[in-house]
């Protein structure tokens, strides 16, 4: 028997892939990033344009006379850059573009900048981790084009979102603002600030992008925040020489909301961008694929690692990000703690200095050590969400990774599997919580400051870290653990929306109760609301319970 | 007794098919094979088992325990393999044992270093620098270090090298020896041939066949290859009850037998042989002969 041997067939050609998908969709790797990160641009663009927005109306509220801004605009050159500069340069606060560059100029950049790191970090070094990369690798075109088109893609996301905002800033000023004031904002100046964001947030995600290849997704998501946030504090406090390395230094001429333009430096976090871009790039393309050094961090003794029951296990799966959300934040609690003591003095002697800044920060004591740590607190509440939203993540992964099956077929009930995670998360907020406040008594004492009513204020972040924890358990347990992290995280957005954007928007009081944080009074100063206190230890456990409850009714996934 | 009882078990997804009206019963000491395709349900029926998700109607029944009613109950008799599954990245192979030791209260410490021994695993490494094999290994000594009553193992052998099978395939005989019984789920026909004394054949979520190994080798043809000295009489051969698809080639004629092979036998010695060749049915080829002719009983009935 024989078979007979003819031309190999030819394959019929293929359709041509669609522009449209080229760009949007299945039709190449730029397509398919485009896609999958529109959930983070609708997210980022939408937070950023909508704070932009509001900006508009808060101005009008906290200086609602043209005296009040005249007043605050004399009082400009008597404050102290030590003392402001965390937040924005203060240049013609009295009109929207001064205002909004100096109260939340900083924390729009570092919004845009986090977000370009965990694209970056992850674009890559996470497809890589869950092994989906090799599959892309093998296609026939070159790393170099695959980094190129998620990198691409990445920016074309960016720089949509900072045209948004741009046209938010200029849309807010037209609307809401009193051009006889100077609230106007020309289309360049927003476009200037929107450069600014977008710039940083490149230098920072390229820093992630650079070492994403040596260091893994989480190892270079966590080292380029760190340096995003010393580089921020080192330049708004004055420390130390690294602050010449800091591109808020390099820019901080640049307050483009007012119509002061300082190119040049920003040309430079542009060109170092590109060099980290390139770099991650070249090493990404040289190195195998997938293998990483990570950090070498020491190895958690046995003991901590815990396998003698569900808690301990689960606690010992925290315990790492328990220490690391400790250890920053205590660090930043030490930092902020040993230089509020002049800067409330300063306040205390001069008046007037006095109520410019309780016009800008409504409801804090600025003369008072404790007023400027509740102020900042208030900050690290959003910190301290998001740590309790990872410590959800971490029990959710029992599930989300495949865990769970074998831990729920030994003799473990499904309510104690959630009873144990829940606990092990609040152990965790605790390990968290007590590493910030000895930061703060650390920083206290070496600032000459009290530190009692700051160390016992710290637990309010705890608290509050508890009751976002304790409904993201709620929902991972009544509903799917999968979405427990995020709906904590945007939960912990929420608040801080609500927070920031009630009383300028003269909302109704409810909707400003809605937020917790509203409710937690000011433990800085030793002024605590049992309310609070009460709503979180109750939020808290209810939600475990809750949470308990709800997975003994529910499939696992 | 059975240790395994489901009555018109269905668990659907939505609009997604899970498993439709599935009715077995496994008995205590048996190994038991659940064979189907990718996606054919073999896992909801032992995720449903276990209590892991719940029936949409039907019933599951595990050592007469209703599978929702008592889960723990259940899990502490049972050893579980999940087909796919993941551990903790930070511990060794020896530590996530001695985790899920724990969480059954402990082992016999000596038995579990004897499957260390004979799967041939490295307990000193982390489980994310393990193989794909090594974490399967993983995965079955904490389903079977402590003797469990029953054994539900969801592809056990995948990943395993040819050696390492044999050595589970002997502790698996062992338990079974000892009065245990085991629920083993595969896509791989000739794992389950070599150890089950009964399969359970499920497709598109409907049970399609249950019958014991032999029986499901009678059901088989054998396929027949003679090769003759002389002219070929193929017309005498296709007369032959059973006989099907006879084809010749020069001097050989080969052919499908369904039934008994004897008539065959019998024809082929009244001429002049060169050689006979009559090749024993794997499972395999039961399966997938046997697999068609239900699938469209099945469809037929569903329409």
């Amino acid at each position: 028997m024989s078979a007979e041997v003819g031309a190999p067939p030819v394959a019929a050609a293929l359709p041509a892939i669609p522009f449209r998908h080229r760009i949007y969709g299945f039709g190449s790797i730029y397509g398919k990033t485009i896609r999958d990160s529109r959930l983070a641009f609708i997210i980022a663009a939408g937070l950023l344009g909508g704070m932009a927005l509001v900006m508009g109306l808060a101005v009008s509220s906290v200086f609602p006379t043209p005296a009040a801004r005249l007043e605050v605009d004399k009082l400009i050159g008597s404050i102290p850059a030590s003392m402001v500069n965390l937040f924005g340069k203060p240049v013609s606060l009295g009109t929207l573009g001064g205002y909004m560059t100096f109260k939340y100029g900083a924390i729009f950049a570092l919004g845009t900048a986090l977000w370009s790191i965990l694209a970056l970090s992850s674009t890559l070094a996470g497809e890589a981790r869950r092994g989906s990369l090799d599959f892309v690798a093998a296609a026939p075109f070159g790393k170099r084009r695959i980094a190129l088109e998620k990198l691409a893609a990445h920016l074309t996301m960016l720089g949509l979102a900072m045209a948004i905002l741009a046209v938010m800033t200029t849309g807010s000023s037209t609307l809401f603002g009193d051009a006889a004031l100077g609230d106007q904002i020309p289309l360049l100046s927003s476009v200037g600030f929107a450069l600014w964001c977008g710039f940083l947030a490149v230098f920072f995600g390229g820093l992630a992008f650079a070492l994403a290849p040596l260091l893994g997704r989480a190892g270079s998501a966590g080292v380029a925040s760190l340096v995003m946030l010393v580089l921020w504090v080192a330049n708004g406090l004055d420390v130390g020489g690294i602050v010449v390395l800091s591109p808020f230094r390099w820019t901080a001429d640049h307050i483009a909301l007012v119509g002061r333009y300082d190119w040049l430096p920003l040309g430079l976090v542009g060109i170092v961008a590109v060099i980290l871009l390139a770099i991650g790039v070249e090493l990404f393309v040289r190195r195998d694929l997938g293998v990483t050094a990570g950090l070498s961090l020491p190895g958690l003794p046995a003991a901590v690692l815990g396998v003698r029951g569900p808690i301990s296990r689960a606690f010992g799966e925290q315990v790492p990000r328990a220490l690391s959300w400790g250890i920053g934040l205590g660090l930043m609690g030490a930092l902020i703690a040993s230089l509020v003591g002049p800067m409330a003095s300063q306040l205390g002697k001069d008046p007037n200095l006095s109520q410019t800044f309780a016009a800008i920060f409504p409801g804090f004591d600025l003369a008072s050590t404790g007023g400027w740590l509740q102020l900042y607190a208030e900050l690290l509440f959003i910190a301290a969400g998001f740590a309790a939203a990872t410590f959800v993540s971490k029990w959710a992964s029992d599930e989300t990774e495949g865990r769970l099956e074998m831990v729920l077929t030994t003799p473990t009930a499904r309510a104690r599997w959630v009873i144990a995670g829940g606990v092990a998360a609040l152990l965790a907020i605790v390990v968290m919580t007590v590493l910030f406040a000895a930061g703060i008594g650390l920083g206290a004492g070496s600032g000459g400051v009290a530190a009692g009513d700051p160390m016992v204020g710290s637990a309010a972040l705890g608290l509050y870290a508890a009751a976002i924890a304790g409904v993201g358990i709620a929902v991972g347990g009544l509903w799917r653990t999968s979405l427990a992290a995020e709906i904590a995280a945007l939960l912990v957005v929420a608040t801080y929306l609500i927070d920031l954007i009630a009383p300028p928007l003269k909302l109704p009081d409810w909707v400003h109760q809605l937020a917790l944080t509203a409710h937690i009074g000011q433990p800085m100063v030793g002024a605590w609301d049992p309310v609070g206190i009460i709503a979180c230890l109750g939020i808290a456990a209810g939600g475990v319970l809750l949470g308990a409850w709800g997975m003994a009714r529910r499939d696992v996934d | 007794m059975n240790v395994i009882e489901t009555e018109r078990l269905t668990k659907s997804y939505g609009s997604h098919r899970g498993i439709i009206e599935v009715d077995l019963a496994v008995s205590q000491g048996e190994v038991f094979g659940f064979l189907g395709p990718n996606g054919a349900g073999k896992t909801t029926t032992i995720r449903t088992l276990l209590d892991l998700i719940r029936p949409t109607s039907g019933a599951a029944r595990v050592f007469g325990i209703e599978s929702s009613a008592d889960p723990v109950a259940i899990h502490r008799r049972i050893g579980y393999l999940p087909g796919e599954f993941a551990l903790y990245d930070r511990l060794t192979g020896a530590q996530t044992l001695e985790y899920f030791a724990n969480l059954r209260g402990g082992v016999d410490r000596a038995y579990q270093a004897s499957l260390v021994e004979r799967l041939d695993l490295d307990p000193s490494r982390r489980f994310r620098e393990y193989s794909k094999g090594n974490k399967q290994k993983v995965g079955l000594v904490i389903a079977m270090q402590h003797r469990p009553e029953l054994l539900m193992l969801d592809e056990p052998t995948a990943g395993l090298d040819p050696l390492v099978q044999q050595s589970f395939f002997a502790a698996l005989r062992e338990l079974i020896a000892e009065g245990r019984t085991a629920f083993l789920s595969s896509h791989i026909l000739s794992e389950v041939e070599k150890s089950a004394d009964r399969v359970a054949i499920i497709r598109e979520g409907r049970l399609v066949k249950v019958d014991t190994v032999d029986a499901l080798r009678d059901l088989a043809h054998h396929q027949v290859e003679l090769r003759f000295s002389g002219p070929v009489p193929a017309a005498e051969f296709e007369a032959l009850p059973g006989v099907s698809e006879v084809q010749v080639d020069d001097h050989v004629l080969r052919m499908r037998v369904s039934g008994p092979i004897t008539p065959v036998v019998q024809a082929a010695a009244r001429y002049e042989l060169l050689d006979f060749v009559s090749r024993e049915p794997s499972l395999e080829e039961t399966f997938l002969a046997q697999y068609g002719r239900e699938a469209v009983e099945v469809k037929s009935r569903v329409s």
